[in-house]
Formats: structure tokens, sequence, C-alpha cells
């Protein structure tokens, strides 16, 4: 009979098991490189030892680079959730919108290669082409692990399709993303109670009711204990404005949630930081020079249209990953 | 032309909502050009896109049946969540006075499980009935049945043995007009040149309706009891 204590050392033992296998995979592949090393001074042997040894090499490097991060690197707190992103075009004008809707696409591309649902809740089309701002929500297991990183200004510096003298302009648009929470996960992640959210609706100054057949159905939230505010007007219902208030509420409680609990792990300096100061301009897309650049880890891709059609981005945001990844890495070994 | 006077009518951020709404609501029978004149003239933006979203809904409307109030949406959810929050051992009866759109009813149907409840609206325009009527088969409330008969509430016979309204009722919901003469006078031509007078005007105080619904509810209706039960259990 097992007892309660033994089903748990079990459970550890079998979690355990790929470490374990990694490890010794490790040893017994360093071990023959060493062997394979020495058979290079043997000019006899020498070229069936290259062979070996390049090959040793490789399979070293892919454990140290793949096979003990995704072991070790604990899963994801928010692997699950999806993702709220909020577009807003900053400084540059129409420019700014007409990059707000490329950006739009590039992100919408994105999702379908990996196979996060898209949808758009609300965008501020103008006549002149552009996206003023919008909010997407990308559906999906990965999608706010991956977008996350997305949040801060992104600068881009082109010839705008009106410009006449061939002018390079520098306009921003503002992306802020956030973890998508279902209803359910709210209650789940005690995010709030009813009791400390004021809910203020759209009062005429009159009589309302039959009085006034108006579609301002304007909702504000306001949640006592933090002070964070939600002000929605978007939709042609007061029960829709408030389900989307409600929604936007339970994400930023999130977000606010999940930055507290990064900050209490954060032991290493190196650490990709999602910035309070909403003016820090994390990327660069320079289309002059074709090259997009992401300033937090340094990292420049040279093909911008690869980017901006959805493909290259999943590079700059795999990239984006292993950095955190290898930051979470040094904390540990760092406790 | 049209757009700055609309801008000015409506101001700048409430014309950019509406503006977004209509662009949504494109299509080959109703363009944007037809939208904003419409607007314009002071037509209320509901009628102009035929729907209005109402709880999960989306309400079907046509003038001059009244439109949905927000006020009506919250109080109409709050009831369905109260009816849903205890079990019920058989479905329950609901008499809506003054249907309109059917939204009051059909919103309770839709936010009680299926089988629970069993609808009626009445309203004295022929108009509403037909509206509240395609409302039902669009909004199919799944289990739950809703119909609506031709009826005025402030008939003292009301109701006739014929109409197929047989109290008692487990429930009975209004948004009966409420606007007295007075009030009716000063209200934006938004209401008073498109929306059903009818569903307005509740009479010199604008109680008539409460009134009478008061007596349908205690009975106190009429002198022979005989065709009068109490209108609720």
């Amino acid at each position: 009979m097992s007892t309660p204590e033994d089903i748990l050392r079990l459970k550890q033992l079998k979690e355990t098991e790929p470490i374990q296998q990694a490890w010794d995979d490790w040893v017994s592949t360093r071990e023959a490189l060493r062997e394979t090393t020495l058979l290079l001074d043997d000019p006899d042997l020498r070229s069936m030892a290259s062979e070996d040894h390049e090959m040793l090499l490789q399979s070293l490097t892919e454990i140290v680079k793949t096979t003990f991060p995704t072991i070790l690197v604990p899963p994801s707190r928010t692997e699950h959730m999806s993702a709220l992103m909020e577009l807003k075009s900053g400084v540059g004008g129409s420019e700014a919108s007409l990059f707000l809707g490329d950006m739009l696409r590039m992100y919408l591309r994105a999702a379908q290669i990996s196979r996060w649902k898209a949808n758009i809740v609300s965008s501020n089309n103008l006549d002149t082409g552009g996206v003023k701002d919008a909010v997407v929500e990308f559906k999906g297991p990965g999608a706010y692990d991956a977008l996350q990183w997305e949040s801060g200004v992104h600068r881009v510096q082109r010839v705008p399709a009106t410009e006449q003298s061939g002018r390079v302009h520098t306009s921003t648009v503002a992306v802020v993303v956030l973890p998508l929470i279902e209803e359910s996960e709210a209650q789940k992640e005690e995010l709030y109670s009813m009791d400390d959210v004021k809910v203020e609706v759209m009062r005429s100054r009159g009589a309302g009711g039959q009085h006034v057949n108006k579609t301002e159905s304007a909702v504000r939230l306001t949640h006592i204990p933090s002070g964070i505010t939600v002000a929605m007007q978007d939709e042609r219902s007061q029960h829709q404005n408030k389900r989307r208030a409600f929604s936007i509420l339970a994400s930023r409680l999130m977000e606010a949630k999940l930055t507290r609990e990064m900050e209490a792990r954060r032991a290493s300096r190196r650490n990709l930081v999602k910035s309070a100061d909403r003016s820090d301009k994390i990327r660069t897309y320079n289309y002059a020079q074709e090259r997009v650049t992401d300033h937090r880890i340094g990292l420049s891709v040279k093909n911008l249209t690869s980017v901006m059609e959805g493909e290259a981005i999943q590079d700059i945001l795999s990239a984006l990953r292993r950095d955190y990844e290898e930051s979470q890495m040094e904390d540990l070994l760092a406790e | 032309m049209t757009l700055s006077t609309l801008v000015s009518q409506l101001g700048k951020r409430q014309f950019a909502l509406e503006y977004q709404w209509m662009k949504r609501a494109v299509s080959p029978i109703l363009p944007l050009r037809e939208m904003l004149e419409r607007r314009v003239a002071g037509e209320p933006l509901q009628y102009i896109l035929g729907e209005q979203p109402f709880g999960p809904l989306s309400i079907k409307l046509r003038s001059p049946v009244l439109i949905p109030r927000p006020e009506t949406e919250d109080w109409a959810i709050r009831l369905a969540e109260r009816l849903a929050s205890r079990p019920h051992t058989r479905p329950l009866s609901m008499l809506d006075l003054g249907t309109g759109t059917g939204c009051i009813p059909l919103l309770i149907c839709s936010l009680l499980p299926p089988g629970s409840v069993q609808a009626t609206g009445i309203d004295i325009s022929e108009e509403a009935v037909k509206l509240a009527t395609e409302n039902a088969a669009l909004c199919s409330p799944s289990g739950n049945t809703f119909r609506a008969v031709r009826a005025s509430f402030l008939d003292p016979l009301f109701p006739h043995p014929n109409l197929g309204v047989h109290p008692p009722f487990d429930i009975v919901t209004s948004n009966p007009p409420y606007i007295s003469w007075h009030e009716y006078t000063q209200l934006s031509r938004s209401v008073t040149d498109y929306e059903d007078p009818r569903a307005l005007f509740g009479g010199p105080d604008g109680l008539d309706f409460y009134h009478a619904i008061a007596a349908l509810a205690t009975g106190k209706r009429s002198k022979s009891r005989k065709y009068f039960d109490r209108l609720l259990k």
C-alpha cells in the first residue's frame, strides 16, 4: 500500500525523469566528445574523428540551447492565456494611422500563422485609409505569452505615401497587450469583487427612459481598491459596454497582478522589463534600410517586408521569448 | 455638407461613434449616404440601422414601434437573473403589457433555461404585434415560447376570453407609456416625430396605464368577478 508521501515522491521522481535523462545525455555526449578530440591528433583517424566530433558538438549544443532550457524554465504562468491588444496612433497624424493599419495587418497575419483566432473588437477607420486606433483579441494558447512584449511604442521611419517631397517622416504607434481573461478565470484569480467596483452609467441631464432615444450608453467602472477606471462607450447598448468594460478591468487587474509577481521574482538586472514609461520606444521599423530593430534585445532583422507580412515578426517574438526565458533561468540560479 | 451638419448636431465624439456604427451597417440596400441624410433629418439612429442590441439579443426595429431603452434593458436583465437563481418545478407564465418590439419577454426567454418560460405580449398597435412576432422568429427563444397578441389593457374587458390570454400569470411585466401631456410637449423631435405616441403618452398625468395595471393585478377592475380573476397568482 502506498502512502501519500510515497505517491508524492513517485510523482517527483517521474517529473525529474526528463532532467535526469537530459543530464545523462549531456554527460555521455561530453565524454564521447572528449574521446573524439583526442583522436583528432591521430593522422590516420583524423577524418573519421572530425566527422564524429562535428556531430557530437552539434548534439551538445542542442542539449544546452534547447533541451535544458525547455526542462529547466518553469512552465509559463500564462501559457494558456489569450491576448487583448490595443493599438493607438501616436505622433505623426495620418501617417501614424496608416502605419497602424500596416501593423494591424502584420499581427493578423502572424495570428493566422500561429493559429490564433483574431477578432477586431473595435477599430476607428479613417476615410483616408488609416486606422486611428483598434482593439484586437487574439484567442488561443500562447497568444499572450508571444505578444506580451509588443507593449510599448513602435516607431516607423519612412516616406509617407502622401508625401510629395520624398522626405522621411518618423511616426509612432503605441501598443498595449493585456491578458484576455474569461469570466470564470477572473473569479478564480480573485481579481476583483463586485462590491469593490463602482458602476456609473450615462444619465441624461433631464428625464431619461421614454423621454429620450439617444444612443449614448457609456459606462464607467471604478475599481475602488486600485483606483483603476475603465470607460467604455464604443458599443451600442449599456449591456455591451458594461460587459466590455468588465472584461478590460479584469485584463488590467490581471496584468497588474502578473507584473507584481514578475517584480517579486526578479533577481537579474538583464530581465526584459515591461516599461511603466509608456513613451519607451521598443522597436523601430526603418523602411529605407528595410530593417526592423528591437531595442530591448538589440536585435535587427534585415527583412522588413517579411516582418510586415507577419512572418519574420515571429523571429523577433521568439527572440524576445528566449531572452525572457534565459533571464528566468538566471533568476533560478540566483535563488 | 451633410457630414459637417451632422458633426455640429451631434458633437464630434458622438458623431465619431455613430459614423463607425453606420459604416459597419452599410449594405446594398442601405448605403452610407442615405444613412447620413436620414440622420441629419433627425431620424433616430436605431431606426436607420434597423436593430438595437438588447442584452445578448439583437432586436429588430421599425418606426413607430418604441425603441427599447437602456433602463428597460437593465431591469429586464436583473429580473431574468433573479428568476434564474431560483429553481422552478414547472414553466413560468409571463405577460408583458405593451410589448412593443417584444424585447422584454424575448430577453427573459433567452436568459432562462429552455422550457422554463411561456410568455405572451400584448400591444394595441398592429405594427408592434407584427414586429414582435418577427422578433420572436429571429430570436428563437430556444425552448421558451413567446407570442404577441393585439389587445388594449386599458379596455375594461381585458382580457377577452377569445384572446388566448389566460390569467393568472406568474410574472407580469410592463414598460407602459408614462409621459404626461405637459412633458410630451417638451420632448425632442427625434422622439415625437418617429416613435408611436401611443407608446409614450400616459394620459394627463402620465399614470393612466399604471392605474390600469394596478387594477388588473389586484382584480379590482370589474363588478363582475366572473370575467376577472386576479391577473397575478
